[in-house]
C-alpha cells in the first residue's frame, strides 16, 4: 500500500495526516493542478457536485449514493471548506483522490478557496486547532490559487436508461417509443422518486446512458408530477437538434465580460480570488429572476436573468450551466427552462437547516461509438443559420438526493440546547 | 454520553427525513402555556409564497415554521415570535440600505466596462434588520409604556429551569460578508419565565447591530414586561476596543453576548400588560 493509499484510507476514516504529509500532498496537487486550464474538459458519464463546507460525514454519504472514486468520475464544483467541523479531512481526502485518481475527479474553485473568506469563516480557525499553526492553512491557500475556475461536460448522453420500472399505463398518452427520459430524481435508497419524458428527436442509434444501481431494488413506479419547487420539467429546451451541448460548470455562474468560454481560458487564475473582474463575478455571482444583467443590492456582485443564461448557452453551444453557491433546499434547482441548474450538495447545512442535498449524473453518449462531440466552442459553433429553433439538446439529468448522515455529533450545536440562565 | 450522542444523531438525521414527524414542545405552567416548534427551512414553494407575501427576498435560511408562542387561557391573552411577521418589518424600500465593505471598490471598477448595469435589483435592507417585538393575538390586553424594568435579580437566581428552548427564525450570511440572524431563547422556572428574542448582524468591516427584545413574565403577578433595546457599532471602532484588550478578537465579533457589552445602546422601550381584573 503506497503512502497515498494509506492517506486516503486514514482520511476516510475521518483522522487527519501528518503535517509533513500535507505538504507533500499539497505539492503534489499543485504540480497536476498547475497543467490544467482554467476550463477542465471533462467526458461525461460524470458525477456533479455542489457545496460541501466541511461536513465530512455527509460527503461520505454523497460517495455511498453516487458511488466510490475511481468508480465513479466526480466533479466537484468548490466550496469544499469553512461552515462544518471537517474541512480538513473533507478537502485533504478530496486533494488525495485528486492526486491519486487525477483522471476521475475534478475539483473547480468556489468562492470560500481564499485566503480572505477562510479566515472568517472558519477553516483557518479549523487548521489552528487541529495543526497547531497556520502552516497547513497556508499549504491548502497554495492549492486553491492553482484550481480550476470552470469545467467543460463533453459527450454527454441526451437520454437517460430508466433506473426504476419502465413507465406505466398512465404514460400512454406518449407512446413510448417517441419520448425520451430527460430528468430522473432518485433517492438515497436509489429509488426513482420523479421523471420526465421529452419527445425523442433520434430514431435510430440508441444514446442512452444506463445508470448505476446502487439499490437493493427500484421502489415505487415514477410519479409524472416533478418535486415542486425543484423547477425539474421535461423538454427543457424543446430544440429541433438532436446534438447534446456541452455542460460550462462554474461555482457561481456568469459574468458580464464573459461571453464566450474561451474568455474564461484567457484569466490569469494563479492568484487569491479578486474582489472584482471576471474571475470574481465566475465564483461569486447568482442567476436571478429579472431580464439581463443586474446589481445585487448589497452592492457588490451580479445578478443575471434567464435570458443571459439562453444567449450565452447558444452561442457557446452549451445546452445547460450547472452551478453551485447557493442553498436550494430540494438538493437542486433548475432555472431558465433548464438552462441552469443550481446543486447543492450539503444536507443539512450547518447542521441545522434540514435541506436535503443532491448530485447531478450526466450519462455518456455512446451513439457515436465514443468519439466526442466538441462542442464546446472548438469545433461546430453555431453560425446562426439554422435559425431560431436551432440549437443543442439538453442532457438527461439523474439527481440522486441524499439526506444528512448519521453521525457522531461530538463538537457539534446540540440539537436539544443546554438550558442556560440567560438574561 | 455514548449512547446520547447517538440518540442526538438519530434525532438530527430525522430532522432532514421527516420533519413533519416533529411535534411542537410545549409546558403550562400556573395558568400560561408556552409552545415552540422547530422545523427545517422552508422549501422552494413556500420560500416564493413567503416572497411574494412579504415583497422581498427572504433570507438564505429561512425557518418559516418555527415558532415562540406564550398564551394565558384564562385572560385570553398571547404572544408569539415568528419569521414571516419578523421579516414583515424589514425596510423593504431600499431606504436604510447598508453596502458590503468592498462595494465602492467593486463599483468603481466596473464604472467603466459595464455602464448598462447599473440598475440594483429589487431594492431592500438585505441584511434584515427588524425592530420585531413579538406578535400579540387579536383580541389580547395591550402593552401600555411602563418605566418598570424588567426584576434582573430574581432572574439570576438558579431557580430551576422547567423548560429550555432556543429557536432560530432567519439567517443569512450575507454573501459571506458577515452574518445576520433572528433567533429566540426562552426559559420558564416556576414562577416566571424569561424570552429573549435577539437579532445579530455582522457585516464584515463596516457594521454591528443588536435588537434584543425581553418578555418576562410574573406567573404570580400576572404582569408582563416587554423591553426593547437596540445596539450598534462601527465594524472599526469595535476592533479598536477589542485591540486593547487580551480577547481572541475574531472570537468576539462571532459573540453576541460578549458584543452585547461593548456595542453602545442606541434605544431602550419599556412595556407592560397587566392581567389581573
Amino acid at each position: 500500500m503506497s503512502d497515498l493509499d494509506r492517506a486516503i484510507a486514514q482520511l476516510r476514516a475521518c483522522r487527519l495526516i501528518p503535517e509533513a504529509q500535507v505538504r507533500e500532498l499539497c505539492y503534489k496537487a499543485r504540480e497536476l493542478l498547475i497543467e490544467e486550464g482554467n476550463v477542465v474538459c471533462v467526458d461525461a458519464p460524470v458525477t456533479i457536485c455542489g457545496d460541501i463546507h466541511g461536513q465530512f460525514h455527509d460527503l461520505m454519504e454523497l460517495f455511498r449514493v453516487g458511488g466510490d472514486v475511481p468508480d465513479t468520475n466526480y466533479l466537484f464544483m468548490g466550496d469544499f471548506v469553512d461552515r462544518g467541523f471537517y474541512s480538513l479531512e473533507s478537502f485533504l481526502l478530496l486533494l488525495c483522490l485528486k492526486v491519486r485518481y487525477p483522471d476521475r475527479i475534478t475539483l473547480i474553485r468556489g468562492n470560500h478557496e481564499s485566503r480572505q473568506i477562510t479566515t472568517v469563516y472558519g477553516f483557518y480557525d479549523e487548521c489552528i486547532r487541529k495543526y497547531g499553526s497556520a502552516n497547513v492553512w497556508r499549504y491548502c491557500c497554495e492549492v486553491f490559487d492553482y484550481l480550476a475556475l470552470g469545467a467543460l461536460v463533453l459527450g454527454a448522453s441526451s437520454e437517460l436508461e430508466p433506473s426504476g420500472p419502465m413507465m406505466d399505463t398512465t404514460q400512454s398518452s406518449m407512446p413510448i417509443d417517441d419520448t425520451e427520459l430527460e430528468t430522473e430524481v432518485l433517492n438515497s435508497r436509489g429509488e426513482v422518486t420523479m421523471s420526465t419524458y421529452r419527445p425523442r428527436q433520434r430514431s435510430s442509434s440508441r444514446n442512452i446512458s444506463p445508470p448505476r444501481d446502487i439499490s437493493a431494488g427500484p421502489g415505487q413506479a415514477p410519479m409524472r408530477s416533478g418535486a415542486a419547487g425543484t423547477g425539474a420539467s421535461g423538454d427543457a429546451r424543446g430544440s429541433l437538434s438532436n446534438r447534446t451541448g456541452a455542460v460550462l460548470c462554474v461555482h457561481g455562474g456568469l459574468s458580464p465580460v464573459i461571453d464566450t468560454v474561451d474568455k474564461i481560458r484567457l484569466i490569469d487564475r494563479k492568484q487569491e480570488v479578486p474582489h472584482e473582474g471576471a474571475m470574481c463575478d465566475l465564483l461569486w455571482s447568482d442567476p436571478d429572476e429579472i431580464d439581463g444583467w443586474g446589481l445585487s443590492p448589497r452592492g457588490a456582485g451580479f445578478l443575471f436573468g434567464g435570458d443571459i443564461v439562453k444567449h450565452f448557452n447558444y452561442k457557446n453551444d452549451l445546452s445547460l450551466v450547472a452551478r453551485a453557491h447557493q442553498l436550494v433546499m430540494e438538493g437542486y434547482k433548475e432555472m431558465f427552462d433548464g438552462g441552469i441548474v443550481t446543486v447543492w450538495s450539503a444536507p443539512n447545512y450547518c447542521y441545522r437547516c434540514g435541506n436535503v442535498a443532491a448530485i447531478l449524473e450526466l450519462g455518456e453518449d455512446t451513439s457515436s461509438g465514443g468519439t466526442v462531440t466538441r462542442s464546446n466552442g472548438d469545433y461546430g459553433r453555431s453560425n446562426g443559420l439554422l435559425g431560431a429553433t436551432a440549437g443543442v439538446r439538453s442532457p438527461g439529468r439523474r439527481y440522486r438526493v441524499f439526506e444528512a448522515a448519521a453521525q457522531d455529533t461530538r463538537g457539534m450545536p446540540a440539537k436539544k440546547p443546554v438550558a442556560d440562565y440567560f438574561l | 454520553m455514548a449512547s446520547c450522542s447517538q440518540a442526538r444523531s438519530a434525532e438530527m438525521a430525522s430532522t432532514a427525513i421527516s420533519p413533519g414527524l416533529l411535534k411542537p414542545n410545549s409546558i403550562s405552567v400556573k395558568g400560561f402555556k408556552i409552545t415552540t416548534q422547530k422545523l427545517p427551512i422552508l422549501k422552494a414553494d413556500p420560500i416564493e409564497d413567503m416572497a411574494r407575501n412579504l415583497g422581498i427576498t427572504p433570507p438564505e435560511m429561512i425557518f418559516g415554521n418555527n415558532l415562540v408562542a406564550i398564551e394565558h387561557q384564562q385572560s385570553r391573552w398571547g404572544m408569539d415570535f415568528n419569521a414571516f411577521d419578523a421579516l414583515d418589518r424589514v425596510d423593504k424600500t431600499g431606504a436604510s440600505m447598508l453596502k458590503v465593505a468592498y462595494s465602492k471598490e467593486w463599483q468603481k471598477s466596473r464604472e467603466k466596462t459595464h455602464e448598462g448595469i447599473k440598475e440594483i435589483v429589487k431594492p431592500f435592507d438585505w441584511s434584515y434588520t427588524t425592530d420585531y417585538v413579538g406578535t400579540v393575538n387579536p383580541g389580547s390586553r395591550p402593552f401600555v409604556a411602563t418605566t418598570k424594568p424588567i426584576p434582573t435579580e430574581l432572574l439570576k437566581r438558579p431557580d430551576p429551569i422547567l423548560f429550555y428552548d432556543d429557536v432560530i427564525l432567519y439567517e443569512d450570511e450575507l454573501a459571506d460578508n458577515g452574518i445576520t440572524m433572528l433567533s429566540c431563547k426562552i426559559r420558564v422556572m416556576p414562577s416566571r419565565l424569561l424570552l429573549l428574542t435577539r437579532f445579530f448582524m455582522r457585516l464584515d468591516n463596516v457594521l454591528f447591530r443588536l435588537r434584543d427584545t425581553r418578555v418576562y413574565i410574573d406567573f404570580d403577578e400576572l404582569e408582563i414586561i416587554r423591553e426593547y433595546q437596540s445596539r450598534e457599532c462601527e465594524y472599526e471602532k469595535v476592533r479598536q476596543t477589542l485591540a486593547t484588550t487580551r480577547d481572541d478578537v475574531p472570537a468576539v465579533m462571532r459573540d453576541p453576548n460578549r458584543l452585547s457589552e461593548i456595542l453602545p445602546l442606541v434605544e431602550k422601550r419599556l412595556e407592560r400588560v397587566d392581567l389581573k381584573d
